[in-house]
Protein backbone atom coordinates (compact mmCIF):
# COMPACT_ATOMS: atom_id res chain seq x y z
CA UNK A 1 0.00 0.00 0.00
CA UNK A 2 1.16 3.32 -0.88
CA UNK A 3 0.77 7.03 -1.48
CA UNK A 4 2.37 8.41 -4.75
CA UNK A 5 2.78 12.66 -4.51
CA UNK A 6 4.87 14.84 -6.61
CA UNK A 7 7.11 17.57 -5.24
CA UNK A 8 8.74 20.65 -6.58
CA UNK A 9 11.90 20.68 -5.03
CA UNK A 10 14.21 23.69 -5.32
CA UNK A 11 17.29 23.05 -7.23
CA UNK A 12 20.23 25.09 -6.58
CA UNK A 13 20.68 27.73 -9.77
CA UNK A 14 17.70 26.57 -11.46
CA UNK A 15 13.90 26.47 -11.60
CA UNK A 16 12.19 23.70 -8.89
CA UNK A 17 11.94 20.27 -10.20
CA UNK A 18 9.54 17.86 -10.45
CA UNK A 19 9.83 14.32 -8.84
CA UNK A 20 7.15 11.83 -8.10
CA UNK A 21 7.30 10.13 -4.82
CA UNK A 22 5.71 6.89 -3.56
CA UNK A 23 5.82 6.32 0.25
CA UNK A 24 5.07 3.25 1.74
CA UNK A 25 4.11 2.93 5.84
CA UNK A 26 5.34 5.28 8.60
CA UNK A 27 8.23 5.39 11.37
CA UNK A 28 12.05 5.70 10.94
CA UNK A 29 12.89 7.11 7.55
CA UNK A 30 14.35 5.54 4.75
CA UNK A 31 14.80 6.51 1.33
CA UNK A 32 15.37 4.15 -1.41
CA UNK A 33 16.79 4.96 -4.77
CA UNK A 34 15.92 2.72 -7.64
CA UNK A 35 18.65 1.77 -10.04
CA UNK A 36 18.12 1.90 -14.28
CA UNK A 37 15.63 -1.21 -14.19
CA UNK A 38 13.00 1.76 -12.63
CA UNK A 39 10.86 2.40 -9.78
CA UNK A 40 8.95 -1.08 -10.41
CA UNK A 41 12.42 -2.37 -9.45
CA UNK A 42 12.06 -1.42 -5.85
CA UNK A 43 8.58 -1.24 -5.24
CA UNK A 44 7.53 -4.53 -4.16
CA UNK A 45 10.71 -4.35 -1.70
CA UNK A 46 9.57 -0.90 -0.24
CA UNK A 47 6.39 -2.23 0.57
CA UNK A 48 7.41 -5.55 2.10
CA UNK A 49 10.23 -3.92 4.43
CA UNK A 50 7.76 -0.88 5.65
CA UNK A 51 5.37 -3.93 6.39
CA UNK A 52 7.92 -5.98 8.13
CA UNK A 53 9.31 -3.54 10.70
CA UNK A 54 6.83 -0.50 10.43
CA UNK A 55 9.50 2.11 8.80
CA UNK A 56 8.58 4.69 6.43
CA UNK A 57 9.76 4.15 2.84
CA UNK A 58 10.64 7.00 0.36
CA UNK A 59 10.90 5.74 -3.75
CA UNK A 60 11.71 8.46 -5.82
CA UNK A 61 11.03 7.94 -9.49
CA UNK A 62 14.30 9.79 -10.84
CA UNK A 63 12.84 12.35 -13.68
CA UNK A 64 13.24 10.86 -16.89
CA UNK A 65 12.35 7.34 -15.15
CA UNK A 66 8.57 5.59 -15.28
CA UNK A 67 7.57 8.38 -18.28
CA UNK A 68 8.35 11.18 -16.19
CA UNK A 69 9.57 14.19 -17.42
CA UNK A 70 13.16 15.31 -16.67
CA UNK A 71 14.14 19.14 -16.65
CA UNK A 72 17.41 19.94 -18.38
CA UNK A 73 18.83 21.23 -14.45
CA UNK A 74 18.75 17.89 -13.56
CA UNK A 75 20.70 15.69 -15.82
CA UNK A 76 23.85 14.17 -13.61
CA UNK A 77 24.07 12.03 -10.69
CA UNK A 78 25.17 15.12 -8.31
CA UNK A 79 22.16 16.62 -9.95
CA UNK A 80 19.81 14.32 -8.60
CA UNK A 81 21.65 13.60 -5.31
CA UNK A 82 21.47 17.69 -4.81
CA UNK A 83 17.54 16.91 -5.77
CA UNK A 84 17.31 14.20 -3.42
CA UNK A 85 18.62 16.52 -0.79
CA UNK A 86 16.48 19.40 -1.39
CA UNK A 87 13.27 16.69 -1.16
CA UNK A 88 14.49 15.75 2.40
CA UNK A 89 14.99 19.02 3.84
CA UNK A 90 11.38 19.84 2.40
CA UNK A 91 10.07 17.34 4.01
CA UNK A 92 12.28 17.69 7.61
CA UNK A 93 13.34 14.56 7.76
CA UNK A 94 16.41 13.00 10.56
CA UNK A 95 18.17 10.07 10.72
CA UNK A 96 17.40 8.86 6.94
CA UNK A 97 19.31 6.05 5.74
CA UNK A 98 19.35 6.23 1.80
CA UNK A 99 19.22 2.58 0.59
CA UNK A 100 20.46 2.66 -3.76
CA UNK A 101 20.37 -0.16 -5.90
CA UNK A 102 22.93 0.06 -8.96
CA UNK A 103 22.39 3.46 -9.97
CA UNK A 104 20.59 4.23 -7.29
CA UNK A 105 23.38 2.76 -5.04
CA UNK A 106 26.18 6.05 -7.38
CA UNK A 107 23.26 8.60 -6.03
CA UNK A 108 22.91 7.39 -2.49
CA UNK A 109 27.03 8.00 -2.51
CA UNK A 110 27.03 11.27 -3.91
CA UNK A 111 24.15 12.26 -0.94
CA UNK A 112 26.75 11.14 1.22
CA UNK A 113 29.06 13.31 -0.07
CA UNK A 114 27.07 16.00 0.26
CA UNK A 115 27.20 15.76 3.89
CA UNK A 116 23.49 16.45 5.12
CA UNK A 117 23.41 15.74 9.08
CA UNK A 118 19.66 14.78 7.48
CA UNK A 119 21.26 11.59 6.08
CA UNK A 120 22.67 9.06 8.82
CA UNK A 121 24.03 6.28 6.83
CA UNK A 122 23.72 4.60 3.28
CA UNK A 123 23.35 0.79 1.97
CA UNK A 124 24.25 0.31 -1.52
CA UNK A 125 23.45 -2.67 -2.75
CA UNK A 126 25.15 -3.49 -5.85
CA UNK A 127 25.91 -0.50 -6.99
CA UNK A 128 27.69 1.40 -10.01
CA UNK A 129 29.56 4.65 -10.07
CA UNK A 130 33.59 4.13 -9.50
CA UNK A 131 35.88 2.55 -11.70
CA UNK A 132 37.70 -0.59 -10.50
CA UNK A 133 40.76 -1.67 -12.55
CA UNK A 134 40.09 -4.66 -14.46
CA UNK A 135 36.21 -5.10 -13.11
CA UNK A 136 34.16 -2.35 -15.72
CA UNK A 137 30.36 -2.26 -15.01
CA UNK A 138 29.33 -4.61 -18.21
CA UNK A 139 28.11 -2.20 -20.87
CA UNK A 140 24.25 -1.98 -20.56
CA UNK A 141 23.60 -0.16 -24.04
CA UNK A 142 25.72 -3.26 -26.08
CA UNK A 143 23.76 -6.20 -24.55
CA UNK A 144 20.35 -7.52 -25.72
CA UNK A 145 17.74 -7.48 -23.28
CA UNK A 146 18.14 -11.86 -23.10
CA UNK A 147 22.23 -10.80 -22.00
CA UNK A 148 20.79 -8.14 -19.55
CA UNK A 149 18.47 -10.40 -17.76
CA UNK A 150 21.30 -13.26 -17.36
CA UNK A 151 23.82 -11.21 -16.10
CA UNK A 152 21.30 -9.16 -13.57
CA UNK A 153 19.07 -12.39 -11.94
CA UNK A 154 20.93 -15.60 -9.80
CA UNK A 155 17.54 -17.07 -11.87
CA UNK A 156 16.67 -15.00 -14.40
CA UNK A 157 14.15 -17.60 -15.71
CA UNK A 158 11.58 -15.99 -13.19
CA UNK A 159 12.07 -12.23 -14.79
CA UNK A 160 12.98 -12.36 -18.38
CA UNK A 161 10.24 -10.83 -20.38
CA UNK A 162 10.57 -10.19 -24.31
CA UNK A 163 10.21 -6.14 -24.27
CA UNK A 164 8.97 -6.63 -28.15
CA UNK A 165 5.18 -8.20 -26.29
CA UNK A 166 5.25 -5.45 -24.48
CA UNK A 167 2.36 -2.76 -25.12
CA UNK A 168 3.18 0.50 -26.49
CA UNK A 169 2.72 2.04 -23.50
CA UNK A 170 5.65 0.35 -21.48
CA UNK A 171 7.53 0.19 -24.52
CA UNK A 172 8.00 4.18 -24.52
CA UNK A 173 8.26 3.94 -21.04
CA UNK A 174 11.26 1.59 -21.22
CA UNK A 175 12.93 3.32 -23.77
CA UNK A 176 12.56 6.34 -21.47
CA UNK A 177 14.26 5.50 -18.98
CA UNK A 178 17.28 3.60 -21.46
CA UNK A 179 17.74 7.65 -22.62
CA UNK A 180 18.01 8.72 -18.57
CA UNK A 181 20.57 6.10 -17.64
CA UNK A 182 22.41 7.42 -20.62
CA UNK A 183 21.70 11.24 -19.82
CA UNK A 184 23.00 10.41 -15.93
CA UNK A 185 25.24 7.47 -16.18
CA UNK A 186 26.76 7.77 -19.88
CA UNK A 187 27.82 3.87 -20.99
CA UNK A 188 30.23 3.56 -18.74
CA UNK A 189 28.43 3.92 -15.62
CA UNK A 190 31.09 5.37 -13.81
CA UNK A 191 33.05 8.78 -12.17
CA UNK A 192 36.25 8.34 -12.65
CA UNK A 193 37.30 10.75 -9.47
CA UNK A 194 34.43 9.26 -7.26
CA UNK A 195 36.47 6.89 -6.06
CA UNK A 196 38.87 9.04 -4.57
CA UNK A 197 36.07 11.65 -3.24
CA UNK A 198 34.59 8.52 -1.10
CA UNK A 199 37.34 8.39 0.95
CA UNK A 200 36.27 11.47 2.95
CA UNK A 201 32.92 9.66 3.94
CA UNK A 202 32.95 9.49 7.55
CA UNK A 203 28.81 8.39 7.22
CA UNK A 204 28.00 4.72 8.51
CA UNK A 205 27.40 3.08 5.44
CA UNK A 206 26.79 -1.22 4.38
CA UNK A 207 27.55 -2.34 0.64
CA UNK A 208 25.85 -5.13 -0.12
CA UNK A 209 26.76 -7.26 -3.04
CA UNK A 210 24.76 -10.09 -4.88
CA UNK A 211 27.01 -13.38 -5.42
CA UNK A 212 25.78 -14.05 -8.75
CA UNK A 213 26.09 -10.30 -9.69
CA UNK A 214 26.69 -10.54 -13.93
CA UNK A 215 26.87 -6.73 -14.25
CA UNK A 216 29.31 -5.38 -11.14
CA UNK A 217 31.24 -8.19 -10.12
CA UNK A 218 31.65 -9.09 -6.58
CA UNK A 219 35.76 -7.70 -6.38
CA UNK A 220 34.28 -4.25 -7.62
CA UNK A 221 31.81 -4.40 -4.60
CA UNK A 222 35.00 -4.96 -2.30
CA UNK A 223 36.98 -2.13 -4.25
CA UNK A 224 33.22 0.38 -3.23
CA UNK A 225 33.34 -0.76 0.32
CA UNK A 226 37.31 -0.29 0.64
CA UNK A 227 37.05 3.33 -0.46
CA UNK A 228 34.80 4.37 1.85
CA UNK A 229 36.65 4.25 5.85
CA UNK A 230 34.73 1.85 8.10
CA UNK A 231 32.00 0.61 5.51
CA UNK A 232 31.03 -2.71 5.89
CA UNK A 233 30.37 -5.42 3.08
CA UNK A 234 27.72 -8.36 2.60
CA UNK A 235 27.99 -11.11 0.31
CA UNK A 236 24.67 -11.98 -0.61
CA UNK A 237 24.18 -15.97 -1.79
CA UNK A 238 21.91 -17.00 -4.83
CA UNK A 239 21.21 -13.54 -5.99
CA UNK A 240 22.24 -11.07 -8.49
CA UNK A 241 22.38 -7.58 -8.99
CA UNK A 242 19.04 -6.49 -8.00
CA UNK A 243 18.83 -8.39 -4.48
CA UNK A 244 15.81 -6.07 -3.09
CA UNK A 245 14.05 -7.52 -6.32
CA UNK A 246 14.94 -11.07 -6.80
CA UNK A 247 15.81 -11.63 -2.96
CA UNK A 248 13.95 -9.36 -0.96
CA UNK A 249 13.53 -10.72 2.40
CA UNK A 250 17.42 -11.54 2.61
CA UNK A 251 18.23 -7.24 1.56
CA UNK A 252 16.30 -6.39 4.78
CA UNK A 253 17.49 -8.80 7.07
CA UNK A 254 20.92 -7.84 6.31
CA UNK A 255 19.71 -4.58 6.66
CA UNK A 256 18.36 -4.85 9.78
CA UNK A 257 19.91 -7.57 12.04
CA UNK A 258 23.08 -6.26 10.83
CA UNK A 259 24.51 -5.24 14.07
CA UNK A 260 24.86 -9.42 13.98
CA UNK A 261 26.73 -9.74 10.72
CA UNK A 262 30.34 -11.02 11.22
CA UNK A 263 30.94 -8.95 8.37
CA UNK A 264 34.98 -10.69 9.03
CA UNK A 265 32.71 -13.74 7.41
CA UNK A 266 32.87 -11.67 3.81
CA UNK A 267 36.62 -10.49 3.67
CA UNK A 268 39.23 -12.15 2.05
CA UNK B 1 25.96 33.00 48.51
CA UNK B 2 25.46 31.83 45.27
CA UNK B 3 24.37 28.41 45.05
CA UNK B 4 25.68 25.68 43.19
CA UNK B 5 23.67 24.67 40.05
CA UNK B 6 23.87 22.55 36.89
CA UNK B 7 21.86 22.70 33.58
CA UNK B 8 21.98 20.25 31.37
CA UNK B 9 22.49 21.66 27.89
CA UNK B 10 22.87 18.42 25.43
CA UNK B 11 25.00 15.21 26.09
CA UNK B 12 27.81 15.97 28.31
CA UNK B 13 27.63 19.69 27.54
CA UNK B 14 26.68 21.10 30.56
CA UNK B 15 26.26 24.49 32.37
CA UNK B 16 27.82 24.71 35.55
CA UNK B 17 27.29 27.71 38.37
CA UNK B 18 29.61 27.25 41.34
CA UNK B 19 31.47 29.90 43.64
CA UNK B 20 29.15 32.87 41.41
CA UNK B 21 30.88 31.85 38.04
CA UNK B 22 30.12 29.71 35.24
CA UNK B 23 31.56 27.47 33.56
CA UNK B 24 30.98 25.33 30.28
CA UNK B 25 31.73 21.87 29.62
CA UNK B 26 32.21 19.98 26.10
CA UNK B 27 30.70 22.08 24.27
CA UNK B 28 28.28 20.75 21.16
CA UNK B 29 25.91 22.74 19.36
CA UNK B 30 25.41 21.45 15.87
CA UNK B 31 24.77 17.64 14.29
CA UNK B 32 26.86 16.01 11.60
CA UNK B 33 26.27 13.02 9.61
CA UNK B 34 26.06 10.14 12.11
CA UNK B 35 26.89 12.33 15.04
CA UNK B 36 23.33 12.76 16.92
CA UNK B 37 22.78 14.47 20.31
CA UNK B 38 19.31 12.18 20.68
CA UNK B 39 17.47 15.02 22.73
CA UNK B 40 17.26 18.31 22.90
CA UNK B 41 20.21 21.42 22.62
CA UNK B 42 18.78 23.10 25.30
CA UNK B 43 20.64 26.65 24.91
CA UNK B 44 21.86 27.73 21.44
CA UNK B 45 25.45 29.58 21.23
CA UNK B 46 24.10 33.17 21.55
CA UNK B 47 21.37 31.98 24.35
CA UNK B 48 24.69 31.47 26.82
CA UNK B 49 25.33 33.59 29.43
CA UNK B 50 28.84 35.31 30.07
CA UNK B 51 31.34 32.42 30.49
CA UNK B 52 33.68 32.42 33.10
CA UNK B 53 35.78 29.30 31.60
CA UNK B 54 35.12 26.61 29.43
CA UNK B 55 36.37 22.92 30.27
CA UNK B 56 37.28 20.42 26.80
CA UNK B 57 37.97 17.20 27.94
CA UNK B 58 38.94 15.67 24.72
CA UNK B 59 38.83 16.71 21.08
CA UNK B 60 36.28 14.40 19.92
CA UNK B 61 33.51 16.21 18.16
CA UNK B 62 30.50 15.83 20.35
CA UNK B 63 33.09 16.58 23.37
CA UNK B 64 34.70 20.08 21.46
CA UNK B 65 32.31 21.30 18.42
CA UNK B 66 34.95 24.48 17.76
CA UNK B 67 33.86 25.32 14.46
CA UNK B 68 30.20 25.96 16.19
CA UNK B 69 31.00 27.09 19.56
CA UNK B 70 33.64 29.65 17.66
CA UNK B 71 30.81 31.55 17.17
CA UNK B 72 30.52 32.64 21.05
CA UNK B 73 30.90 36.06 21.31
CA UNK B 74 34.50 36.04 23.57
CA UNK B 75 36.78 34.49 22.38
CA UNK B 76 39.08 35.40 24.88
CA UNK B 77 36.99 33.32 27.38
CA UNK B 78 38.97 31.03 29.51
CA UNK B 79 39.92 27.46 27.85
CA UNK B 80 41.15 24.86 30.04
CA UNK B 81 41.47 21.46 27.67
CA UNK B 82 43.38 18.66 27.13
CA UNK B 83 46.48 19.05 25.96
CA UNK B 84 45.43 17.35 23.11
CA UNK B 85 43.05 20.46 22.35
CA UNK B 86 44.94 23.35 22.45
CA UNK B 87 46.01 23.73 18.90
CA UNK B 88 42.84 23.12 17.63
CA UNK B 89 41.15 25.68 20.12
CA UNK B 90 43.57 28.27 18.97
CA UNK B 91 42.88 27.25 15.63
CA UNK B 92 39.47 28.50 16.07
CA UNK B 93 40.58 31.84 17.63
CA UNK B 94 40.18 31.34 20.84
CA UNK B 95 43.20 33.34 22.87
CA UNK B 96 43.12 31.83 26.47
CA UNK B 97 43.68 28.65 26.45
CA UNK B 98 45.58 26.45 28.87
CA UNK B 99 46.00 22.51 28.81
CA UNK B 100 45.69 20.89 31.97
CA UNK B 101 47.26 17.80 32.16
CA UNK B 102 45.79 15.33 35.66
CA UNK B 103 46.20 17.19 38.60
CA UNK B 104 47.04 20.27 37.18
CA UNK B 105 45.11 23.44 38.93
CA UNK B 106 43.96 26.30 37.94
CA UNK B 107 42.14 29.27 39.16
CA UNK B 108 39.43 31.52 38.00
CA UNK B 109 37.42 34.16 40.18
CA UNK B 110 37.70 31.93 43.39
CA UNK B 111 37.19 28.90 41.48
CA UNK B 112 39.78 26.14 41.15
CA UNK B 113 39.83 23.48 37.68
CA UNK B 114 41.45 20.74 38.52
CA UNK B 115 42.10 17.98 35.85
CA UNK B 116 41.74 14.82 36.92
CA UNK B 117 42.43 11.84 34.99
CA UNK B 118 40.74 9.78 32.34
CA UNK B 119 40.62 7.07 29.48
CA UNK B 120 38.64 6.81 26.16
CA UNK B 121 39.39 5.79 22.23
CA UNK B 122 42.15 8.84 22.47
CA UNK B 123 43.71 10.87 25.57
CA UNK B 124 41.67 12.90 27.80
CA UNK B 125 40.73 14.78 30.64
CA UNK B 126 38.36 14.96 33.20
CA UNK B 127 38.26 17.69 35.60
CA UNK B 128 37.05 19.15 39.51
CA UNK B 129 35.21 22.36 40.15
CA UNK B 130 36.06 23.85 43.21
CA UNK B 131 34.33 26.14 45.52
CA UNK B 132 34.21 26.55 49.24
CA UNK B 133 32.71 23.37 50.28
CA UNK B 134 31.28 22.60 47.33
CA UNK B 135 32.74 20.58 44.13
CA UNK B 136 31.58 19.21 41.08
CA UNK B 137 33.55 16.02 39.23
CA UNK B 138 32.45 16.71 35.87
CA UNK B 139 34.11 13.01 33.81
CA UNK B 140 33.53 13.86 29.76
CA UNK B 141 33.31 10.58 28.67
CA UNK B 142 36.08 8.56 30.51
CA UNK B 143 35.71 4.89 31.45
CA UNK B 144 36.07 3.74 35.04
CA UNK B 145 40.13 3.73 35.93
CA UNK B 146 41.69 3.13 39.44
CA UNK B 147 43.20 6.28 39.46
CA UNK B 148 39.82 7.75 39.46
CA UNK B 149 40.04 6.64 43.36
CA UNK B 150 42.14 9.48 43.62
CA UNK B 151 39.89 12.34 43.68
CA UNK B 152 38.48 12.22 47.01
CA UNK B 153 42.16 11.80 47.98
CA UNK B 154 43.66 14.44 46.47
CA UNK B 155 40.71 16.95 46.05
CA UNK B 156 38.21 16.24 48.74
CA UNK B 157 34.85 15.85 48.79
CA UNK B 158 32.81 15.73 45.55
CA UNK B 159 29.54 17.20 46.21
CA UNK B 160 28.07 16.71 42.74
CA UNK B 161 28.99 14.55 40.03
CA UNK B 162 28.35 14.47 36.01
CA UNK B 163 28.99 11.15 35.08
CA UNK B 164 28.71 9.48 31.15
CA UNK B 165 26.72 6.05 31.46
CA UNK B 166 26.50 4.72 28.11
CA UNK B 167 29.55 1.91 28.18
CA UNK B 168 30.09 2.82 24.52
CA UNK B 169 31.55 -0.25 22.22
CA UNK B 170 32.65 0.54 18.94
CA UNK B 171 31.96 -2.77 17.00
CA UNK B 172 34.85 -2.13 14.19
CA UNK B 173 37.64 -2.13 16.90
CA UNK B 174 37.14 -5.56 18.35
CA UNK B 175 34.12 -4.44 19.84
CA UNK B 176 36.20 -2.01 22.09
CA UNK B 177 34.43 -0.49 25.08
CA UNK B 178 35.66 3.46 25.93
CA UNK B 179 33.39 4.75 27.86
CA UNK B 180 31.79 3.73 31.78
CA UNK B 181 28.92 1.67 31.24
CA UNK B 182 25.79 2.31 34.25
CA UNK B 183 27.17 -0.14 36.59
CA UNK B 184 30.78 1.22 36.60
CA UNK B 185 29.35 5.03 36.66
CA UNK B 186 27.92 3.52 39.89
CA UNK B 187 30.84 1.86 40.86
CA UNK B 188 32.56 5.30 40.62
CA UNK B 189 29.98 6.95 42.64
CA UNK B 190 30.41 5.13 45.06
CA UNK B 191 33.88 5.97 45.42
CA UNK B 192 33.23 9.90 45.31
CA UNK B 193 30.48 9.56 47.07
CA UNK B 194 28.71 12.79 45.81
CA UNK B 195 25.33 14.05 47.59
CA UNK B 196 23.96 14.03 43.70
CA UNK B 197 25.23 12.38 40.81
CA UNK B 198 23.37 13.53 37.46
CA UNK B 199 24.04 10.97 34.45
CA UNK B 200 24.96 12.22 30.51
CA UNK B 201 26.14 11.32 27.08
CA UNK B 202 23.48 8.17 27.41
CA UNK B 203 21.20 9.49 24.36
CA UNK B 204 23.86 9.91 21.53
CA UNK B 205 23.02 8.07 19.13
CA UNK B 206 25.28 7.85 15.07
CA UNK B 207 21.55 6.86 13.90
CA UNK B 208 19.70 3.90 12.55
CA UNK B 209 22.93 2.51 10.75
CA UNK B 210 25.56 3.52 12.62
CA UNK B 211 23.95 1.77 15.88
CA UNK B 212 24.24 -1.39 14.20
CA UNK B 213 27.66 -1.30 11.76
CA UNK B 214 29.80 1.37 14.46
CA UNK B 215 28.56 2.01 18.13
CA UNK B 216 26.56 -0.24 20.60
CA UNK B 217 25.35 1.64 23.53
CA UNK B 218 23.25 1.65 26.92
CA UNK B 219 20.43 4.68 26.13
CA UNK B 220 18.46 3.94 29.38
CA UNK B 221 19.63 6.20 32.42
CA UNK B 222 17.62 4.09 34.56
CA UNK B 223 19.79 1.59 34.53
CA UNK B 224 22.67 3.73 36.50
CA UNK B 225 20.09 4.85 38.97
CA UNK B 226 18.73 1.54 39.46
CA UNK B 227 22.83 0.40 40.13
CA UNK B 228 23.23 3.23 41.98
CA UNK B 229 20.53 2.38 44.59
CA UNK B 230 22.69 -0.79 45.81
CA UNK B 231 26.15 1.05 44.83
CA UNK B 232 25.89 3.97 46.47
CA UNK B 233 22.44 4.73 48.18
CA UNK B 234 23.53 7.37 50.06
CA UNK B 235 23.96 9.59 46.93
CA UNK B 236 20.90 10.69 45.14
CA UNK B 237 20.39 10.30 41.47
CA UNK B 238 18.68 12.52 39.15
CA UNK B 239 18.09 11.96 35.51
CA UNK B 240 17.53 15.75 33.83
CA UNK B 241 16.18 17.02 30.86
CA UNK B 242 18.31 19.42 29.16
CA UNK B 243 17.42 22.78 29.89
CA UNK B 244 16.77 22.16 33.58
CA UNK B 245 18.36 23.91 36.06
CA UNK B 246 19.55 21.54 39.33
CA UNK B 247 20.65 22.76 42.25
CA UNK B 248 22.78 21.29 44.56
Amino acid sequence: MSTTKTYSVAVDGAGPAEVSVAEYGAGQPFLLLHGGAGPQSVAGFAEKFAATHQVRVLVPTHPGFGGTARPESVGTIPALAALYQGLLDQLDLADVTVIGNSLGGWIAAEIALLESARVSGIVLIDAVGIEVPGHPVADFFTLTMDEVFARSFHDPDQFRIDPATLPPAAQAIAAGNRAAIATYAGSGMTDPALVGRLGTLEIPTLVLWGESDGMVDVDYGRAYAAAIPMAQFQLLPDTGHSPQLETPDQVITAIWDSANTDFSAFTR
Amino acid sequence: MSKTAVTRITHSCHLIEIGGRTFLTDPWFSTRPGYYQGEPIAVAIPDLPKLDGVLISHEHYDHCDLDAFAAYRDRSVPLFVAETVVSTARRHGFTNVTALAPWEQAEVGGVSITAAPGKHGVYEVTFVLRAGSDAVYFAGDTMLIPELADIPKRLGHISLALLPTNGLHIRPANNMQVVMNADEAAELTAILKPELAIPHHYTFTKGFLGDRLITHSDKNPLHFQDASRTLAPETSVRIVEPGIRIEL
